[in-house]
């Protein structure tokens, strides 16, 4: 890794005063889980890095409760994901974000990992992560998984000319639940939908979400919703320390049997978290049942263009839509599929 | 006098905890990356980026002006090719791992990239071209056939043909511990602190290098604890070597280990193997041909992939019919190393997954098939040597056969191919065997043993073994310990084993699961020997004639008078002097005849060839893909077993890794890089505790053999086995492993597909 200087700012305006305004110089520190790979690998090649771990109150999880409309959840950004997933309260109302965060990496990348180093993360691409290989994403000319080994990429590739998956799990979850993230730049603070905070970058001064390079992620808050069920379903090849191979996250109310303010969102399936209204559409008003999720799956895999070898990966979505569906509408129930 | 082993054993064959255990958890233990000598420095090898290039210029002088740099030593220099992407250049030292680092990144190379293949189908494509070292005329070289009785005739006599393709990839080794060590000269003198399997042969490997520039040169190398090897550690390598010359040119002690992405690409790999196979047979399961087609790749260096002489693997003797034919794909790829029984799981994949398909074909359960094709036994052997493997092998399998069959529920939990269940999660069940050699090394060009021990009673009645031997991993320093222990009446604690020094005398490589029987022994009788020494020694103060002399537990004793002391009083009465023992072992004493009697010398001490059988239970997941080995029944003689407890974690080891073979690994080579895109434990998958079966080990126990090696056997069927596990649930043969979502959707799809 190369050398760099370490700040421990006290404040979030002091860490927004070390950052520059273009990426590559320098590089906020959350839990290091990534970051350090990173730098290891000399694909990031920081001269400043800036500990967010000095800041005060910047791991809390608060939730507010709101008088007949449930609780308002605020959680810091420098939340550990273990502590998320363990959450006993969030576990009640939000189990598709403590599941999906209780089944990021292993204990020691939960432990260490945060909320706002999950949702800024990297992508993956194996390219990507390969300093001698200099891709589109880093500045080259090409992008060596269209034609290449590319089994873990997206299937959603239209108009994308860098075809990673985003990495996030929390990303899709905290998309269905309407959450929305509060980030503070030199400008001062604003508040982003978690729908428009993921973006598929196509070069090397881009990144997996539109932050500004001296923006840092402050917090995210979820409202909760009166009746609200929710779940996240991986694929995973390995129950232990894996990535997904396609995930589904979903959330709707339960109105009398019928689900409404259905959403569907896909992850590690396109360059961002990708929202499927097509297949929301089809549980919309609907009792959630096997032949509705099914049918919910279907519509979530329809517009997919595989690469060479990832056509697979197509049909996990509709696994996964159906299954989260299921999840969602049956909570505390044994399913069928499990092992 | 004859070796034998106690009748009576106290301790030999029971559940033994590992001696070393406390150390290794508590993180006492001291591996050769813990040495940090005073004055260290640290080493580092620049590698090649490209699958095949020339090196036109070589630049370091930026490195040296970089904090900290201490020397460079050439490998490969300007004017060279490299072959592989990892390909090692030029080593570098410097005062600190950053600072090599750094110093590393400042040599700049030109090159002139070259063409390469880095996958199988492309190489075969092409098969005139040559991208590889070497005299050879190109990457492809078609072996030779063979054949056995009429093949024809063979399938014309079958009433079922089943013709498939079955195959696994290369994957890689991945040791816990790196490869790598820490060189220090004094003098003449290099130490090295090795991460190895041959800590002589280590050291002998470097003496050689040497020796022209330093004939005195005297090298000792040191291997107290070792974080497994497998097959892919046997000498210093070009790794040790250049850490040697690094040392010896800065005159301070270096420390050269891999890192992760280096130990996948460069730390030897196990080839892969794909054939295109017609298997044969009867209703009443007996095959009558078999005929394989099969390539492999053992990357850029060649050799073997499949073991060729074995194939059809078990049933090699039964079957009348077959022919085999094999090409070798060498790749700009890292290079092939022996991994945990080079060859077997890769031969056992090709033979008895095919040999389910023809039972599913002839519609009988794949059991029958098995039983009625395992090999015969020799009975002219089974008269002149009943311990002998080719008089019994039948009545083993068999034995084996039934125990494995009751302890899976086979009879109850074996359905027809497809019928594993309702929903989307199938059951299977599947089955595979396999055998091993595992004998004593034989004696070296000396004429003698290979491997040797010393024991050594001192009058405080302290007793320690000795031996240059090497503990990988597999509790040979526990085994020692043992085998001292039950021949002086002692607890195993009261031992003091050190081994892993190449000075404690002659042994051999840890390959072939040739340590315990050739070491055992040669402990069993430096312990005799000793025991004897002590009791020439103290006899006149005891009292008594040396002849009746005896150990019992915690006591010797004079059988004439009765008495008996201490043994700490009986050892005191060696004075000044010690008891001492040398016990040699080598296959050349377990073969010995006597030339009157025309019987084995040493019937029972140690032997050769084992059995095993194992079954597999998986889960699958048709909707996803995903498999899940559930549940998994390990089977496996191995003569006299020292330590059931070890033995039974070596059988557990072999299943895991088996089983990550079957499931998860796999090395993915990119066509346009040139570049393995999963040097990692990341996306080159190996399962967790969560992925793993419940393994029920059950070792069929043959004191009378005598002991026979363990550590490579239980981890040849594994893969087989959970194949055909996952063609009971599923009906359809996943083609090739990894048992992965994406070959399991691909084979199902296929197979929807044709209808
Ligand atoms: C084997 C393995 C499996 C994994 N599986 C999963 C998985 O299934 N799902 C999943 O989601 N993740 C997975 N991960 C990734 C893991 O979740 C991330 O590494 C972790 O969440 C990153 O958090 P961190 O705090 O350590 O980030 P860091 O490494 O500290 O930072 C990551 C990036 O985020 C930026 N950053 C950090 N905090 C902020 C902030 N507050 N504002 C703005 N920018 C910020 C940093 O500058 C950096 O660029 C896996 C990782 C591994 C190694
Ligand atoms: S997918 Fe993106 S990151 Fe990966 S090789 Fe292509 S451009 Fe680079």
């Amino acid at each position: 890794m190369k050398e760099f200087t370490y700040y421990q700012p006290k404040s979030v305006d002091g860490a927004i005063g070390l950052l520059d305004a273009k990426w590559g110089k320098t590089e906020l520190l959350g839990g290091g889980t990534d970051l350090l790979d990173l730098t290891k690998e000399y694909v990031a090649q920081p001269d400043k890095v800036i500990s967010l771990t000095g800041i005060a109150n910047f791991a809390d999880i608060q939730v507010a409760p709101q008088t007949g409309k449930g609780s308002v959840v605020l959680i810091g950004a420098g939340a550990r994901l273990a502590a998320i997933a363990d959450h006993a309260h969030l576990q009640k109302i939000f189990p598709a974000l403590t599941t999906a965060a209780g089944m990021i990496g292993g204990p020691q990348i939960r432990n260490m990992g945060t909320l706002g180093g999950n949702l800024c993360q990297r992508n993956r691409c194996w390219y990507f992560r390969d300093e001698h290989v200099h891709c589109l994403l880093k500045g080259g000319q090409k992008c060596f998984a269209l034609d290449g080994e590319n089994q873990y990429h997206a299937i959603f590739t239209q108009g994308h000319k860098c075809v990673i998956v985003s990495p996030s799990t929390l990303g899709p979850v905290l998309i269905a639940l309407d959450a929305t993230a509060e980030v503070q730049g030199p400008k001062g603070k604003r508040t982003l939908e978690l729908a428009k905070f993921f973006f598929a970058p196509s070069g090397e001064n881009e990144r997996e979400h539109v932050l500004a390079p001296n923006e840092v992620v402050l917090s995210v808050k979820i409202p909760e919703k009166e009746g609200t069920r929710n779940a996240s379903y991986e694929v995973r090849q390995k129950q232990s320390y894996d990535w997904p191979l396609v995930q589904a996250a979903v959330a709707f109310k339960a109105d009398g049997g019928k689900a409404t303010g259905v959403k569907i969102v896909l992850g590690h399936v396109a360059p961002t978290p990708l929202v499927v209204e097509a297949a929301a559409k089809e549980v919309e008003g609907k009792e959630v049942t096997d032949a509705v999720a099914t049918a919910a799956g279907k519509a979530a895999a329809k517009d997919a263009k595989p690469l060479s070898q990832n056509g697979y990966k197509v049909k996990l979505v509709e696994v996964a839509v159906k299954r989260a569906l299921l999840t969602a509408a049956n909570p505390g129930k044994r399913q069928y599929w499990e092992v | 006098m004859a070796t034998s082993w106690p009748k009576d054993r106290r301790l030999i064959g029971k559940d033994i905890p590992r001696t070393d255990g406390p150390e290794k958890s508590t993180g006492r233990a001291r591996y050769s990356i813990d040495m940090n000598p005073k004055g260290l420095l640290h080493a580092m090898i620049l590698r090649s980026p490209y699958a095949h290039a020339h090196i036109d210029a070589i630049d370091v002088s930026a490195a040296e002006k970089t904090t900290g740099f201490k020397a460079v030593h050439e490998i490969n220099g300007a004017g060279k090719e490299v072959y592989f992407a990892g390909d090692e250049i030029i080593a570098v030292c410097a005062d600190t791992e950053e600072h090599c680092r750094d110093a590393m990144r400042a040599i700049k190379i030109k090159f002139t990239p070259l063409e390469f293949f880095v996958k199988e189908a492309d190489a075969l494509k092409n098969p005139q071209s040559k991208t590889i070292s070497g005299p050879a005329k190109s990457n492809v070289a078609i072996g030779a056939e063979a054949t056995k009785g009429d093949v024809a005739a063979g399938f014309k006599d079958a009433e079922k043909i089943v013709e498939a393709d079955y195959g696994m990839p290369v994957i890689c080794h991945q040791c816990l511990e790196p490869h790598g060590l820490v060189a220090s000269w004094e003098g003449d003198r290099l130490t090295v602190w090795a991460s190895t399997q041959a800590v002589v042969g280590t050291a002998q490997q470097l003496a050689a290098t040497f020796k022209a520039r330093i004939p005195q040169v005297d090298v000792k190398c040191i291997t107290h604890y070792m974080g497994g090897g497998y097959g892919s550690k046997f000498g210093p390598d070009i790794q040790g070597i250049v850490a040697a010359e690094l040392a010896l040119k800065t005159k301070a002690p270096v420390k050269l280990m891999l890192n992760r992405e280096e130990e996948i690409t460069v730390g030897g790999n196990r080839p892969s193997a794909y054939g295109k196979i017609k298997i044969g047979g009867k209703k009443d399961g007996t095959i009558t041909a078999y005929e394989v087609d099969c390539h492999g790749s053992p990357g850029e260096r060649g050799g073997a992939t499949v073991n060729l002489g074995l194939l059809p693997y078990v049933y090699l003797d039964t079957i009348p019919n077959w022919k085999r034919k094999h090409t070798v794909v060498r790749l700009n790829t890292g290079i092939a190393r022996a991994m945990r029984a080079p060859g077997h799981p890769q031969n056992c994949v090709l033979t008895d997954c095919p040999v389910d398909d023809l039972a599913a074909a002839l519609g009988i359960d794949p059991l029958i098939i098995r039983r009625k094709n395992l090999p015969p036994n020799d009975d002219k052997v089974a008269q002149s040597d009943p311990t002998a493997w080719l008089g019994q092998r039948n009545n083993i399998y068999v034995r084996e056969l039934d125990l494995a069959v009751k302890l899976s529920e086979w009879e109850k939990k074996w359905h027809q191919p497809g019928q594993g269940g309702k929903g989307p999660i199938k059951h299977g069940i599947g089955m595979a065997i396999h055998t091993w050699g595992g004998s004593a090394v034989g004696n070296l060009g000396d004429g003698q043993p290979a491997n040797d021990a010393t024991v050594i009673i001192d009058r405080g009645g302290q007793v320690i073994v000795q031996s240059s031997t090497q503990d990988l991993g597999t509790a040979q320093r526990t085994v020692s310990a043992i085998v001292a222990a039950e021949i002086l009446g002692l607890k195993v604690s009261d031992i003091v084993v050190r081994i892993g020094e190449s000075p404690f005398g002659r042994s051999s490589g840890s390959g072939g699961s040739t340590t315990c029987p050739s070491q055992a022994p040669a402990t069993l009788r430096a312990a005799i020997a000793a025991r004897d020494d002590l009791f020439a020694k103290i006899a006149a103060k005891f009292g008594a004639k040396k002849e009746d002399l005896v150990i019992e537990e915690g006591k010797v004793v004079d059988k004439a008078s009765k008495k008996g002391l201490d043994w700490k009083k009986a050892c005191a009465m060696l004075g000044m002097d010690e008891a001492k023992g040398v016990g040699a072992w080598s296959s050349n004493m377990a073969n010995e005849i006597d030339p009157d009697k025309k019987i084995l010398v040493n019937p029972g001490v140690s032997n050769v060839q084992v059995g095993g059988v194992q079954v597999a239970e998986v889960l699958v997941d048709v909707e996803t893909g995903v498999v899940r080995c559930t549940n998994f029944v390990a089977v496996q003689d191995c003569g006299l077993i020292i330590d059931k407890l070890t033995c039974e974690s070596q059988v557990a080891g072999g299943v895991i890794m088996g089983v990550n073979y079957a499931l998860f690994e796999d090395r993915i080579m990119d066509r346009h890089t040139g570049r393995q895109v999963n040097p990692d434990m990341e996306f080159y998958k190996l399962g967790g505790i969560q992925d793993l079966p419940r393994i029920k080990v059950a070792m069929v126990d043959m004191p009378e053999r005598g002991v026979i090696g363990i550590g490579e056997p239980p981890t040849v069927s594994t893969a087989a086995a959970v194949g055909n596990a996952v063609f009971n649930a599923l009906g359809v043969r996943v083609p090739y492993a990894p048992y992965s979502p994406e070959n399991v959707l691909n084979a199902l799809a296929k197979k929807g597909a044709k209808g």
